[in-house]
């Protein structure tokens, strides 16, 4: 028997923080949710591992258990976020000036691939961008143990966002082609490896890793644009989204595309590397380090 | 005698998955073409049926369907032949 992935946090957290989200004041729930933390820094060893794993890695020395703790309270709090974004609460997903991949996507009124990364506020851009931009967003999702709360998001910005679960991996690019074919942009998470066809590898975190390549091989396909995007806390109520330019295969060798794609991708991972070593926490992958290149 | 269409699917495999060191000539009629020496994977599948679609205007909708069709070149020239409108097959 396999064990379903899954985030910091037990299985019922998300339904335990809404309940005491709503019943709770802010001065004893906040308290309420570090000592959560705290809990399961200690209560779940693989997470803590790979945490641990990562900031080693970002910097360059053992971790200290504050900062482990730091980085757990980080998700939990981005956690708490998207709870309230899915029970209603206002937020806004506002492009930074270099953002310009971004603002030409939506100049040009065109359907997407969307990479975006488990960093930051980034899981909330799709939703934003489709409730905002009024775009219609197909989310590729990996379902894991305790996703009670995407579904939820999902149900909240329904109109314009759908997911594409990708634990069924058998129909996942037909699921893809279907939902391309309809006109929509397709979001995919460009960090983790699981059910990536294709990797390729590049320089993050001091080594040549390997990340997932296949939106550019979709893209190479379906002749789309691939816009790569983060989103990162800003004022309360608001995400910064910072956006790579606009990638556009052409029609020409698929190899002379997929070069020009890497180095689309390896820009974007540097700005990514840039952002962590500013603010470490904002990794919200608690799974194995992307692993280096063979 | 060579099928016209099973020539005309061997060249469209290998020019549109750019396969290295592999001729038309090299593959065989049922040889599988996923999970063989060939070494595609599920996106070359996929770039493999999205041309398909174009070229004779059929419609693959599953992976099902499409590990049916992709079993060998025998089998997917029988199932375009199901398929295809006749106009855009070869004579």
């Amino acid at each position: 028997m396999t064990t379903a992935p899954r985030n910091p946090g037990p299985s019922w957290g998300f339904q335990f923080l809404a309940r005491a989200d709503r019943i709770l004041p802010e001065v004893i729930f906040r308290p309420l949710c570090a000592l959560g933390t705290a809990v399961a820094v200690v209560g779940m060893p693989v997470q803590r591992a790979h945490s641990r794993a990562y900031l080693r890695a970002l910097t360059g020395r053992e971790p200290t258990w504050r900062e482990v703790f730091r980085h757990f309270l980080a998700f939990e709090e981005f956690l708490v976020l998207r709870l309230r974004v899915a029970n209603g609460q206002p937020h806004r997903g506002d492009l930074a000036p270099d953002a310009s991949g971004f603002h030409a996507l939506l100049a040009s009124g065109e359907p997407a691939l969307l990479g975006t990364f488990h960093l930051g506020h980034s899981d909330l851009t799709g939703f934003l961008l489709g409730r905002q931009e009024h775009r219609r967003v197909f989310m590729v999702r990996q379902r894991v143990g305790n996703s009670h709360d995407t579904e939820v998001l999902g149900e909240q910005f329904g109109e314009w966002v759908r997911f594409i679960w990708v634990n069924e991996a058998s129909n996942l690019l037909f699921a893809l082609k279907d939902a391309v074919a309809s006109g929509g942009s397709v979001a995919l998470k460009c960090d983790r490896l699981e059910f990536s066809a294709k990797t390729a590898a590049f320089e993050f975190l001091g080594r040549k890793r390997l990340f997932p390549f296949t939106i550019y091989h979709l893209a190479t396909i379906f002749r789309l644009p691939v816009v790569l995007s983060v989103g990162v806390p800003a004022a309360p109520g608001h995400s910064t989204v910072h956006s790579s330019r606009l990638f556009v295969p052409d029609g020409g060798e698929k190899a002379a595309n997929l070069a020009r794609a890497h180095a689309h991708f390896q820009e974007f991972l540097t700005r990514i590397e840039s952002m962590l070593r500013a603010d470490p926490y904002l990794w919200f992958n608690f799974t194995p380090l992307n692993p280096p290149a063979p | 005698m060579s099928d016209p269409l099973k020539n005309i699917l061997k060249e469209l495999i290998v020019t549109t998955l750019k396969l290295e060191g592999v001729s038309a000539a090299d593959l065989s009629d049922d040889e599988p073409l996923i999970g063989s020496g060939l070494n595609l994977d599920s996106i070359d599948a996929l770039e493999l049926v999205v041309t398909l679609e174009k070229r004779f205007g059929i419609k693959i909708s599953s992976s099902e369907e499409s590990r049916q069709a992709l079993a060998s070149i025998a089998h997917l020239a029988e199932f375009i032949r199901a398929r295809a409108d006749p106009a855009r097959l070869p004579a």
